[in-house]
């Protein structure tokens, strides 16, 4: 056979054309792709469990009820190491699949800002739990919150702190990632606007194993509550047994971590009476009471945040899938944004043109390890 | 007055700990002139063998034995899975066979007991004992005793015993050791099994305050390498007093001017000896290798 020049020219362009068209076949698959990065090992690797669990349960359900767009949706999940540079490379993993229409983040702020600058690139919308309020406001319109940003929690814990609780000397405890930082922020701010200025600002390193000087300190500053924002259980675990043996028992309003299932397991009783502003509380709605039920019953385990956020985001994603009628991921935002009084495990969702869905808390009461709802706060604003 | 009191004893507990896991970084490298990077991992493997033995019913001195004996097993399984194999080679291969060990363990223990964090309860009841102003914590008071208790093994073990003096003879000059007759390659399987029991040691007193997960081995390791370089790379005294300078260094630095740059002392202090007095505290017996 002789190949001329024609024939050698038509092989190349087949050649360089055959892996996109087979790329762009399986964009067409059978089903819709959604990828999620979560922490399969390292510190969080347990409550990344929780958070796979709790998007697989809601995937299993919305396949149930006909899948996404007729198809059936699978979920791809990639370890993040709960590291920053491990979700920029989970996410750079996912990325390069063009047949994945949306992504599940990280709860960590911290990791949400290192993959920030890849989501704006690619330009897919990405579902996230973490609670910097600066994630929604920085101009990346390809991030949508599941979880109520901590301009909220602060305000939250302030105002049942002072006018529940009546205390006014606060010691503010924070780490010192994005998320422990913006947060304390937010609750020091909340405080002076109620007239009751912290009396201690206490940063921590993550990872720290030893929280003597930070007890000490709370102690020397004469406070008599202290409000918190943990990223990891294992250091509020550390911290809560240390700061009851050094005999510091005022009142403890946290940030969500402190009523966490690893959390509440590590600590023990040295988080008895604390309250905490929990985004996932099970008495709080008809919608967190029915993933409450769905969850214990399939992982045997309490259900909280860090499954109710990711259960929610698959739901809220397959269904503005649905309505777009289109993987397009412009048109996934709009119906993100779109999305009002969504009953989720979380609360009611109701986008702003931020991409926060929520916009208030509940707070509970830890009763001998049983977390109690008392109370939901919303805010308009 | 007491605020002092009372770090001086916090600081001491968690560099009771650092001493501990870095007397098993000291006495490899004693023998075999490589760094071991998985010492840290035999604190963390240590630990859930204590838990998975207390899960199956073993009253806890039991099954402090049985962890104990584990880490032996682990010291012979490393010794000559990742030590034996290398040990015609340079120092770099052994040291990069022992990042990998490490990581290999992490993951094993993740992929046999999951990734979840497990709480190991203390010897005691009590959960300390209120003396003055100082509060002592129990388990911390255990592991100084256990910290001086080795210290005088040690002494007692290397200069008064003849299975001591060989392991000495080994650290210094193998060959001449070997003319002398001693087994250098028993001598070294001795070592290892004895840092993997006391780094076990050291991540099963720790356990109970720290609590047991896969990241608490690298986390203890770390600090205990720069305890190792502060007191003087080889050196047993050093490892112990440079452990337990690092542990209170770090916790008055963090109380008296920064917290969240608690570490950030511990490192500078190290940092300083590299520039400063590289041999550190009690420096390095080059005379004796010469």
């Amino acid at each position: 056979m002789r190949l001329t020049r024609r024939d050698f020219a038509a092989g190349i362009a087949a050649g360089i054309a055959a892996p996109y068209l087979i790329k762009s076949a399986n964009a067409q698959g059978a089903t819709i792709k959604i990828g999620m990065c979560a922490p399969v090992t390292g510190p969080a690797a347990e409550s990344g469990g929780y958070a796979i669990k709790g998007a697989k349960l809601a995937l299993e359900a919305v396949n149930k009820a006909g899948g996404i767009l007729g198809k059936q949706g699978e979920l791809i999940v990639e370890d993040d190491q709960t590291t920053n540079p491990g979700i920029v490379l989970a996410f750079s993993k996912l990325a390069s699949q063009p047949d994945i229409v949306g992504f599940l983040g990280s709860i960590r702020s911290t990791q949400v800002h290192a993959m920030a600058p890849d989501v704006i690139k690619l330009g897919k919308p990405v579902m996230i739990g973490g609670t910097d309020p600066n994630l929604t406001h920085m101009g990346n319109q390809w991030l949508f919150r599941f979880r109520p940003n901590d301009s909220y929690s602060g305000r939250v814990i302030a105002e049942y702190g002072v006018s529940t609780l009546g205390k006014k000397k606060w010691a503010v405890l924070h780490s010192t990632d994005a998320f422990g930082t913006a947060g304390g922020k937010a609750l020091t701010g909340a405080l002076e606007k109620l007239g009751a200025p912290s009396v201690l600002d206490q940063g921590y390193a993550n990872q720290s194993q030893d929280f003597t000087p930070v007890v000490l300190a709370i102690k020397q500053s004469g406070a008599d509550i202290l409000g918190s924002y943990f990223t990891f259980e294992n250091d509020l675990g550390i911290f809560a047994r240390q700061l009851r043996q050094l005999g510091v028992n005022i009142p403890w309003v946290g940030s969500p971590s402190i009523v966490n299932i690893t959390a509440l397991k590590l600590a023990g009783p040295a988080l008895y009476n604390t309250y905490g502003v929990a985004d996932y509380a099970e008495d709080s709605s008809e919608g967190s009471k029915a993933f409450g039920k769905i969850y214990r019953d399939a992982v045997k385990v309490a259900p909280d945040n860090q499954s109710s956020w990711t259960f929610d985001a698959i739901n809220v994603l397959s269904a503005a899938i649905n309505k777009a009628g289109s993987t397009d991921p412009a048109k996934i935002r709009e119906a993100i944004l779109a999305t009002k009084k969504f009953a989720g495990a979380e609360g009611e969702y109701n986008f702003d043109q931020n991409g926060d869905g929520l916009h208030g808390y509940n707070i509970v009461k830890n009763e001998k390890g049983n977390i109690v709802f008392d109370k939901h706060i919303e805010f308009n604003d | 007055m007491d605020l002092a009191l009372q770090l001086l004893f916090t600081g001491i507990g968690i560099g009771a700990v650092y001493a501990l896991v870095a007397l098993g970084f000291v006495l490899i490298f004693r023998a075999t002139n490589v760094v071991n990077f998985a010492q840290g991992e035999f604190s963390m493997v240590a630990a859930y063998l204590m838990v998975v033995a207390v899960e199956a019913g073993l009253p806890y001195w039991a099954a402090f034995i049985v962890a104990l004996l584990g880490m032996a097993l682990l010291g012979v399984v490393f010794n000559l899975g990742v030590y034996y194999p290398l040990r015609h080679r340079t120092y770099l291969p052994v040291i990069i066979a022992t990042i990998g060990a490490s990581i290999l363990l992490a993951n094993s223990v993740l992929a046999i007991y999951g990734p979840q964090p497990q709480v190991l309860e203390g010897w005691f009841e009590t959960p300390g004992i209120q003396v003055g102003p100082v509060y002592l914590d129990s388990q911390y008071l255990l592991i100084i005793g256990v910290t001086i208790c080795l210290v005088i093994f040690n002494f007692w073990f290397f200069e008064k015993t003849l299975l001591g003096k060989k392991l000495q003879a080994t650290s210094q000059d193998k060959e001449m050791a070997s003319l002398l007759g001693i087994s250098v390659s028993t001598m070294i399987m001795i070592t290892f099994i004895y840092s993997a029991v006391l780094g076990g040691l050291a991540g099963i007193l720790v356990a109970p305050v720290l609590f047991v997960s896969i990241q608490m081995g690298s986390t203890i390791a770390l600090k205990a390498f720069a305890a190792t370089i502060i007191g003087g790379f080889g050196d047993v005294t050093g490892a112990i007093i440079g452990g337990l300078a690092l542990g209170v260094i770090e916790t008055f630095g963090a109380a008296y001017i920064s917290v969240p740059y608690k570490d950030g002392f511990a490192f500078l202090v190290l940092i300083a000896f590299l520039i400063f007095r590289p041999q550190g505290i009690f420096g390095e017996r080059v005379a004796e290798k010469a």
